[in-house]
């Protein structure tokens, strides 16, 4: 294996070869060694194979980040270990419903925000699939006689269907339904983002409105290419079909590099009911401190290992790291400090002094004490009572 | 005029499509300033703004203030007449609802006459409608029954600077001066969650080296940080007054100079104090010889020094001789009427210092006027427009009209921008007092307590449908504008005044058109008064950062600083007080062995009738509880967080236990913004002030007692 | 010009204005993201304010998996990105101040962030706007110099003299270097 490894520049560059090598393989399979491939497609194809490497790069960057990493190697870890095996593939299966399927907690987040998601999400992912699928040639439309498809995934003949059909209809126009949602769903984003105040603080263009911009346009075109074929005969198509192209290039590259790369990141969100925190809100680990439950061991430990791994000493003088308190006591434990407050002060029974001398209730300028303590009379006149420090 | 006033570079965040309007807080006596943010398209208020350039507050605002526009745009909001019918309320029309009350109101009249109808006012509005609330019992109802809710608050300190200074503004001296204070001398305030935008002056003159010094059963905020904290038993103000004094005279801090040109009755209050020595206060007030000599050692030789004091010098049956008594010590050196020095009580209540001034009072009349006295009758009634003989006579305070009412007295009561049932003491009394009642008429904006017991709601308006003014907490008259229209059909107080006035016949001495004119009306009303309000204007307002009264010219800029001459008493001379110390109206006993004492929380503003309804306040403080010193609780077998039972003679609560050593051990604390049975005010005494007809809120003598075998 | 937030405990009342104001800012969605707490209500009414310290390499973006914790140009630790948080809340747990929140229903960490689009403008945020005691102040990065310098004298004055190892621990810290050049 570290022989293999040696043999690229990179780590990365050899998950990218494979990942090339495994593109081309399944490609020269589905295609029945490249007789079937559809050549109009070939633009579509590089630009397709230039994204999987970027995609490639960009997920082992983010693996190689120490967090990440701790995170993956614990569900990895937890993911073949039988024990685990109820607990995992219920994670796995409630993260894929709720979260990626369903996306519930975006529309907690407002029934709005959630259509909009959704519409932008399966519209892509459902004209993904069907571009995909066409340019690497894994599913194709074999004409059987005049009047039947056939549906071609990896060079196995599947489903036969009337050419006109109901069903073969749904099929054709899959990418024309896809482009339809995302529309939607990128209006209403637009709208949101150029109209709401809230959005407006933390959003920057080229992180949040030009991915909106670039599905824009390949949506439009996408569609004004249906329209010119439908309506007006394919008057300009030539060069619609091209700019579409252009767009759909600009999209694939710039897919790994911006905010669409959320996407791949998702699924590691079933390692929080795998590894830590198994039903929301439900903690098993107790505060060192006060003793209440805060959060779970394995959590913790990967928390401090991560923190260790990159040079951070959050250790106290009895051993203990900061983690290994609840947010709250950690709070406590800072302001105590700042204000020297830390072992018990005067007396016992009446309210704990907070003046502890050093920190002064006074805040900023000390009037000697000198000035009010006399019990006698001073023999400086009333007016002449200026205070000291002034 | 524009509706958003700053300075010249003072940056705010005005957001795309929102206006924001320059105002002030609807709550306490601060009366903090803050812009409120308007939808522009959809007129809706949305949010606040901190105006940075506020003389006073600079922005800062407390919870309540921050939140106090949730209250206007309030799903619970009364957006029509109600009427009750067969014990359920009924929307109906302000036509039907207005038959209803004149021919009630003029059935009883006829038949009763015509003191049967009684007004309760408060003070948490504005001048021109507290003006208003008193020309209309007197001239639209022709009743004498007139009292109002700051009897509750204020009485007390109005009561004892009329005594001693002749004059009662609450405060001598800009607010925006304490930071050169080298002492402040507080009494009974928790100012840190009562008035928390003041602390920034306090805070301030700390910096600077004063020195501070609280009198408190309970460490507050500013006890904590107190350079002497005189943990003195509730109601023994007096005691520890006349025991400073002592000091001050025994180590000869008296400014001899000033009491002899300015201050009557010294040789008796030397006298009165001989017998007041460290040990005898001491032994009265529960507070440490050392810490008393401590306090009149730092008071006397700072040469400047501010006395003050709240309600829990005030809401005592002597709550009129602390406040002589406080102010007093100012006056023994000399302080009254300097820069940086004198004496302030904290104003409870939004418009406390202003809704005391114009007739409101069952006593008084406009600009501080007696309405015993024929001159200032006189005067009135020709302002008004009506004879001297129909002006009514002198009333009775808001306490005894609720026995008036139970004596069947008054039958009928008008209830305007208050909420009794919560706020008065011994509230199982007053509900009775109010249900016996023939036809009971309340204003509000939200169903209170009180009006829950009413035939008739009216929907009022809140503070920002309305333009006006307001009188703060130093004196300062300072402008309330309007930011929305009214919600639904909702009126603002002074139109249904106008409107109920009109159905009495009366509506030809009611004539206004906007508060402008009202305003107008009360500062002829005012001239010539004490609270002289001749020479205000709204533009003024704007102009100067508010007036301080008296302002007696057109071209008079206003006073920042009373009493720099002479005193506003007959000789000009300030009334040494010679009070000697008095028991409280009820003390402990075997049967009640612990002290009480009641207050607020920094979360609730007086019966909480707006702050009961705000989601961030709720949170924060959505009961009452008890205050107890572990020592007592370990007494009692109490842990932090077990309900408790509370009983007096008058009432039984249950509520949670709070443990803390930041309270006497012999002293429970109750904070009594709620109503029903989560009330304080079912335990409280009505012990009235002799003088100022306050009730004894403060101290009362009360049982504790575990609540076994039970969570 | 540099414009810091500055904490002072021992000013704090409590009174929590702080965090009703912060419900008030720009994307906060009406929930406040610092904290007041009591030290022990038992022994004393003393609470304190906690604001995001704004680190400038911060732990909470160094335990996140996703990468989902921003720093803007001025230094402003975000809240994590909505579209990339997977809601395992190392953040919370790293942080050494315990600052991040969680909002489970919404799966979305958030946290103080100086009021973004306030303070991006030179606009005090909206806690160190209101707080009535001055406990959190928003001011020059130089006028925090002087603040904590005229403590380290009065301490010295005092004869408690701190060592040069602890000299920090005896002046209040100060929170988020911001720059609105």
């Amino acid at each position: 294996m570290e022989r293999l490894e040696r043999s690229f520049y990179s780590k990365t560059s050899m998950y990218s070869f494979f990942v090339i090598l495994g593109l081309l393989l399944s490609m020269m399979v589905a295609t029945d060694r490249f007789i079937h491939m559809d050549m109009a497609l070939i633009g579509y194809a590089i630009a397709s194979i230039i994204f999987a490497i970027g995609l490639t790069i960009r997920m082992s960057f983010w693996f190689y980040r120490t967090a990440t990493n701790r995170v993956a190697k614990r569900s990895l870890k937890n993911l073949f270990t039988k024990e685990r095996l109820i607990r995992n593939v219920r994670s796995i299966a409630i993260t894929f419903v709720d979260n990626i399927l369903l996306q519930k907690f975006i529309f907690k987040r407002g029934l709005y925000r959630g259509i909009q998601h959704l519409m932008i999400s399966w519209g892509c992912l459902i004209s993904f699939a069907i571009t995909f699928g066409l340019t690497f040639g894994w599913m194709r439309f074999d004409l059987i006689d005049s009047e039947t498809y056939q549906i071609v995934v990896f060079n196995i003949p599947t489903l036969k269907m009337a050419a006109h059909g109901v069903f073969a209809e749904i099929v054709y126009n899959g990418l024309n339904l896809g482009a339809i949602m995302v529309l939607i769903g990128v209006s209403m984003a637009l709208a949101r983002r150029l109209t709401n105040y809230d959005v407006k603080v933390t959003q920057r263009f080229e992180f949040d409105m030009l991915p909106l911009f670039i599905l824009l346009a390949v949506t439009g075109t996408g569609l004004i290419l249906t329209v010119l074929y439908t309506f007006f005969d394919g008057w300009m198509h030539h060069y619609m079909s091209l700019i579409h192209q252009v767009t759909v290039v600009i999209m694939l590259i710039y897919f790994p590099f911006g905010k669409l790369f959320h996407v791949p990141i998702r699924p590691l969100a079933a390692a929080v009911p795998m590894n830590y925190q198994e039903v929301a809100k439900i903690d098993s680990r107790n505060c060192k401190s006060c003793g209440e439950a805060y959060s779970n061991d394995d959590q913790i430990a990967d928390v401090q290992a991560i923190l260790g791994a990159q040079e951070f000493d959050l250790k106290l003088n009895d051993g203990t790291l900061l983690s290994d308190y609840c947010p709250r006591c950690r709070r406590r434990m800072r302001a105590l400090k700042v204000m020297n407050m830390e072992a018990p002060q005067g007396d016992p029974y009446g309210p704990v002094n907070t003046n502890n001398g050093i920190h002064l209730p006074g805040f900023g300028q000390k009037r000697s004490e000198s000035f009010y303590v006399s019990t006698e009379k001073k023999q400086a006149k009333e007016e002449n009572n200026e205070p000291v420090s002034r | 005029m524009s509706q958003f006033l700053v300075k010249d570079g003072v940056k705010n965040q005005i957001r795309k499509g929102e206006k924001l309007v320059t105002t002030h807080c609807c709550y306490c006596g601060m009366q903090c300033g803050m812009h409120i943010r308007v939808n522009e398209k959809t007129n809706k208020v949305v949010g606040v703004e901190p105006r940075y350039d506020w003389v006073l507050t600079r922005g800062k605002m407390c919870p309540k203030g921050v939140t106090a526009y949730q209250t206007i745009d309030h799903p619970d909001r009364i957006k029509r007449p109600l009427i009750k019918k067969n014990g359920k309320f009924i929307e109906s029309s302000w036509e039907e609802a207005l038959d209803l009350i004149q021919s009630k109101f003029l059935g009883l009249q006829n038949q009763y006459g015509k003191d049967s109808i009684g007004v309760y006012g408060g003070v948490s509005m504005t001048n021109e409608k507290c003006y208003l609330v008193g020309k209309y019992a007197r001239v639209g109802l022709g009743t004498r029954y007139i009292d109002y809710n700051g009897r509750y608050c204020m009485s007390s300190a109005a009561g004892g600077f009329n005594k001693t200074l002749g004059m009662d503004r609450g405060s001598t001296l800009p607010w925006t001066e304490l930071e050169h204070t080298d002492c402040f001398f507080m009494a009974g305030s928790n100012t840190a969650e009562c008035h928390p935008t003041s602390i920034q002056w306090f805070w301030k003159a700390k910096d600077k080296g004063a020195k501070l010094i609280v009198a408190d059963p309970r460490e507050t905020a500013t006890a904590r940080v107190a350079d002497v904290h005189l943990d003195l038993l509730p109601g023994t103000d007096s005691a520890l007054a006349n025991g400073i004094m002592h000091l001050l005279i025994e180590h000869d801090y008296v400014d001899h100079g000033y009491i002899a040109s300015r201050c009557n009755n010294y040789a008796e209050l030397k006298e009165m104090t001989a017998k007041f020595t460290p040990a005898y206060t001491s032994e009265i007030t529960g507070v440490s010889e050392e810490k008393l000599i401590k306090a009149a050692h730092i008071f006397g030789q700072s040469p400047r020094s501010v006395v003050m004091f709240a309600r829990g010098a005030e809401q005592q049956t002597k709550g009129v001789d602390n406040v002589s008594l406080y102010t007093s010590m100012a006056l023994l050196r000399g302080q009254i009427g300097k820069f940086a020095s004198g004496v302030a009580t904290f104003t409870g209540q939004g418009n406390g210092q202003g809704g005391r001034e114009h007739g409101q009072k069952a006593d008084a009349l406009p600009g501080y006027r007696k309405i015993a006295n024929p001159k200032d009758r006189e005067y009135i009634a020709k302002v008004w427009g009506i004879e001297e003989k129909e002006m009514p006579q002198e009333g009775v305070s808001a306490y005894e009209m609720f026995h008036l009412m139970e004596a069947k007295k008054i039958r009928a009561l008008h209830v305007i921008c208050s909420n009794p049932v919560v706020s008065s003491p011994n509230i199982n009394y007053v509900q009775k007092a109010l249900e016996s009642l023939d036809f009971l008429v309340v204003n509000d904006f939200f169903l209170s307590e009180t009006a829950e017991l009413a035939d008739v709601v009216l929907p009022a308006v809140t503070w920002a449908e309305d333009e006006g003014t307001t009188t703060n907490i130093e004196g300062r008259v300072i402008r309330i504008r309007k930011v929305v229209e009214p919600l639904g059909e909702s009126k603002p107080d002074w139109e249904i005044m106008q409107l109920i006035a009109e159905r009495m016949g009366k509506g030809e001495f009611f004539p206004y058109k906007e508060p402008r004119e009202i305003f107008d009306e009360l500062r002829i009303a005012s001239k010539g008064g004490k609270a002289d309000y001749y020479g205000i204007t709204y533009e003024k307002i704007d102009d100067q950062e508010g007036v301080f009264w008296p302002v007696p010219e057109e071209n008079h800029l206003g006073t920042p600083y009373v009493f720099t001459e002479r005193f506003a008493t007959e000789d000009g001379k300030a009334n040494l007080a010679v009070c000697d110390w008095k028991e409280p109206g009820e003390v402990t006993n075997s049967n009640y062995p612990l002290w009480l004492t009641t207050g607020r929380v920094v979360f609730h503003y007086l019966s909480g009738n707006q702050t009961r309804r705000v989601g961030f306040l709720m949170e924060k403080c959505p009961e009452p509880f008890v205050e107890i010193h572990p020592e007592l609780a370990g007494e009692y077998g109490i842990a932090d967080g077990e309900r408790v039972k509370l009983s007096t003679p008058r009432g039984v609560m249950e509520l949670p236990a709070k443990i803390t050593k930041a309270i006497r051990k012999d002293t429970l604390f109750v904070p009594y913004h709620w109503g029903k049975e989560m009330s304080a005010n079912q335990l409280t005494s009505p012990a009235l002030d002799p003088f100022s007809r306050m009730p004894e809120f403060k101290v009362c003598a009360v049982k504790l007692e575990k609540l076994s075998n039970r969570r | 010009m540099n414009k810091i937030m500055y904490l002072e405990f021992e000013r704090c009342i409590g009174c929590r204005a702080c965090q009703a104001a912060c419900r008030e800012c720009g994307d906060h969605d009406a929930k406040e993201r610092n904290y007041v707490d009591y030290i022990d209500f038992t022994e004393s009414r003393q609470t304190f304010p906690m604001i995001c310290m704004q680190c400038k390499d911060p732990a909470c973006a160094r335990v996140c998996p996703a990468n989902a914790i921003q720093i803007t140009e001025e230094g402003v630790v975000l809240s994590a990105m909505e579209e990339k948080c997977i809601g395992c809340r190392n953040c919370t747990f790293g942080c050494p101040f315990g600052i991040p929140k969680f909002d489970f229903e919404k799966n979305k960490m958030y946290k103080c962030d100086m009021c973004y689009d306030r303070t991006r403008e030179g606009i005090s945020p909206m806690c160190a706007s209101v707080c009535p005691s001055d406990a959190i102040r928003f001011i020059d990065f130089d006028e925090m110099q002087e603040l904590r310098r005229r403590r380290v004298q009065m301490n010295l004055i005092e004869g408690k003299k701190p060592m040069e190892g602890n000299k920090w621990e005896y002046v209040p810290e100060f929170f988020g270097v911001y720059s609105d050049s």
